[in-house]
């Protein structure tokens, strides 16, 4: 295998801390917001994550294989999460220390509960508005009543750290767009 | 399984002297200390098998709502506030606006939502998301929900059948309570009394005709309670259930018809409802949060309070609080790993090599009970190994720790444990230590204090090493060591009664105790008390004699 070349591509109005374990050809979209202490390893491809999303403090973000890992837009990464999917739509959440294999493709608005395992064998897509709960890591459908309003507070939530985050950390530039 | 300590609560037993320890039924008699409490007025331990329990207020676990016991009953147990358990998962649910109509999707829009939000509302749970807007349960408002879901839950079936059941019993119940009061006393007349208007009730009840089952044949003594049965008049359900119902059939139907396996409501979420619900996933409805109680205990002889909860519902301290733990020296067994006992200068007799834990048979091993004192003034305690004849064996206690019982008096339990003898002191409990290191406290010899098995100890041949005896002083704890002797065939767990008993310094005119633990009190008033109360001490499984080595140094 030959040796990871850092790329880093991080948007103007993206928040990353310097403090982030950043590895391999990784972007990062407008307004995305990475905590001190997480990790984005793209080990084969690269790594790109859209707009608005929040990885929180020690959530890791692996990319396992050559194709590009697409993460969407609006998504949340709660603490100590583990996300290896190939690619991840738009407004979901990934509760504290869940677990998502890379045989798993998110599609959006999915919720994978605190806790929660999902590894399955073979290949599979989670539909829209799957919610994965409890700790038997049980799955229904999420009838999508409250999304508006759900991501209205995943908006609120990322400007406010936006807005906190570079007082009381130092922020990485990247070399993108300056 | 780590060493432990039970204190004995003599309360079930018509003797003071506790059970065998290494039966089963006495681990009922033997209680972790921080589940005790201690009378004052009685000096003695209460368990929680003794005391008397009452009710001393209702709230919702989840407002925090004092509920007045009045209306307890009337809200059927559950909070009749905004708090309501999720059907699927259990957590609770919480009231949410809908999304705002004109938006086609949340993103992109900057218009900050109204804060209030709009109507209708609906119950949703964080952790499944399931929402009530599924099975059709909308808010006008969000306050008062419990008011809101009223007219569901009073038109179901079987909660109108309920209903109707009360009215049914309701003039018999009042007749009963009038009767009580009429009668010498309420609480004689509750028991056996045939001619309680409620037992006949419902016995008559059950003495119904219902399809598909044989005829309830009366037994003899249903003669003697023939006079109120006649009274009442028959119940009537309102709907004919039993029999083929199409309720059953129904459920069949949808049995067979079933696709996934979540179309079925699990039992767990059928279980907490109040009345027989479908079987489908679909038709769970919310549940409003069941009330939690405070409960305060009295001591089950003299009444008095032994723990009583502060009333308000957000405290969680306690007006009353006699727990045996501020009564009585808590105490904790520890098995020295081999390391320990190195740094201490004492050997174990049998090293494990493989350095597992447990204790193999035909070995000696050290233990390790430290007690600590509750109380302000010093105490002075003596332990002794407890067998199940006479009492008073402090002197003798070297070989035997439990007896089987008065039946098996002959067979002696397949371990020795020798314990210090003579009293040691403990220093008082003080908030803040500021203690001279004594070391000379520490070192004592072993000779200040009499081995209750000295022959045991010299045949091992290692008279140096100082295993029983107070091993350490420090604050209000002191440390005492015993020894174990395992006999060669001997297998289950290492469990004995050890009696102990304390002298202070009392403060009231109590009287002496005996060292039997239930004091009978006298007019005399001395300076110094003793308290004796019972423990059993379980050190833990021996491993069966096969492969570990004959103990012969």
């Amino acid at each position: 295998m030959p040796p990871i070349r850092d790329k880093f591509t991080i948007h103007s109005k993206a928040v990353v801390c310097q403090d982030v374990e950043l590895k391999g050809d990784i972007t990062i979209g407008s307004g995305t917001i990475v905590h001190p202490k997480a990790t984005i390893f793209a080990i084969a491809g690269p790594i790109v994550i859209g707009a608005g999303c929040i990885i929180e403090e020690s959530a890791i973000i692996v990319n396992r294989r050559k194709e590009v890992m697409r993460i969407g837009d609006d998504n949340l990464f709660e603490i100590q999460c583990r996300v290896e999917s190939p690619s991840v739509g738009n407004c979901n959440t990934v509760s504290t220390r869940a677990r998502v294999h890379h045989t798993v493709r998110i599609s959006s608005y999915c919720v994978i509960g605190a806790g929660c395992l999902v590894v399955p064998a073979e290949d599979e897509v989670l539909d829209e508005f799957t919610v994965v709960y409890g700790p038997e890591a049980a799955r229904r459908a999420w009838s999508g009543r409250g999304k508006v309003q759900e991501a209205d507070l995943r908006r609120k939530h990322a400007e406010y750290l936006r807005e906190t985050l570079p007082k009381f950390n130092r922020v990485r530039r990247g070399d993108g767009h300056g | 399984m780590a060493p432990s300590i039970d204190y004995h609560c003599p309360c079930l037993a018509s003797s003071p002297a506790p059970p065998p320890p290494h039966l089963p039924s006495s681990s009922y008699s033997f209680h972790p200390l921080h589940e005790l409490f201690f009378c004052e007025e009685c000096d003695a331990v209460r368990c929680n098998r003794c005391v008397s329990v009452e009710v001393s207020g209702y709230y919702c676990p989840n407002c925090l709502f004092e509920v007045p016991s009045a209306s307890v009953r009337a809200e059927k147990n559950r909070c009749a506030r905004n708090c309501f358990m999720c059907p699927n998962c259990r957590n609770t649910l919480s009231v949410v606006p809908s999304d705002p109509p004109d938006m086609d999707d949340g993103r992109g829009s900057t218009a900050a939502l109204n804060a209030v939000g709009e109507p209708p509302f609906f119950l949703y749970c964080n952790h499944c998301r399931w929402d009530s807007a599924e099975v059709d349960i909308t808010f006008e408002k969000p306050t008062g929900l419990a008011a809101q879901l009223q007219k569901h839950e009073d038109s179901a079936p079987d909660s109108l059948e309920f209903e109707r059941l009360k009215e049914h019993f309701e003039p018999f119940l009042r007749a009963s309570s009038s009767s009580a009061l009429a009668g010498p006393t309420p609480a004689s007349h509750s028991h056996h009394a045939h001619v309680n208007p409620i037992t006949a009730a419902a016995s008559s009840a059950l003495a119904r005709d219902i399809p598909g089952v044989a005829k309830y044949a009366p037994h003899p003594r249903g003669r003697r309670d023939k006079g109120p049965r006649d009274e009442m008049s028959e119940y009537r359900s309102r709907v004919e259930v039993g029999g083929t119902s199409a309720m059953g059939e129904a459920d069949v139907d949808f049995m067979r018809r079933i696709e996934e396996e979540s179309e079925v409501a699990a039992v767990e979420q059928r279980w907490a409802n109040s009345w027989a619900t479908s079987l489908r996933t679909s038709d769970l409805k919310p549940l409003r949060i069941p009330l939690h109680s405070k409960k305060s205990k009295r001591c089950p002889t003299c009444r008095h309070i032994l723990i009583k909860p502060e009333q308000k519902a957000q405290s969680v301290r306690f007006k009353i609080k006699l727990v045996a733990a501020n009564y009585l020296p808590s105490m904790t067994v520890a098995l020295p790993r081999p390391l320990d006992i190195v740094r201490r200068g004492a050997r174990p007799p049998a090293d494990d090599p493989s350095g597992t834990p447990g204790l193999h048979a035909g070995s000696t091993y050290p233990f390790q009970i430290a007690l600590t004192n509750p109380l302000y003034d010093p105490i002075q305690v003596r332990l002794s190994v407890q067998r199940q004849i006479p009492p008073a064996v402090s002197a003798a206690a070297a070989a035997a720790a439990t007896e089987g019982g008065a039946t098996e008096k002959s067979r002696r339990p397949p371990f020795a444990v020798s314990l210090p003898s003579s009293a040691f002191p403990i220093a008082a409990f003080a908030e803040a230590w500021e203690y001279e290191d004594d070391e000379d406290m520490f070192g004592v010899d072993g000779d200040e204090f009499g081995l209750e098995s000295r022959d045991g100890r010299e045949t091992q041949g290692k008279a140096k090493s100082k295993t029983v005896g107070v091993l350490e002083k420090r604050a209000n704890v002191t440390i005492v060591g015993g020894e174990v002797v395992i006999g060669k065939d001997a297998r289950g767990e290492v469990k004995f009664n050890m009696l102990v008993s304390y002298t202070y310094r009392s403060d009231d005119a109590l009287p002496e105790d005996e060292v039997r633990g239930t004091p009978s009190r006298t007019s005399k008033a001395p300076e110094m008390k003793t308290f004796s109360f019972s423990t059993a001490v379980n050190l833990g499984p021996v491993v069966p004699r096969e492969e570990n080595r004959m103990d012969t140094d």
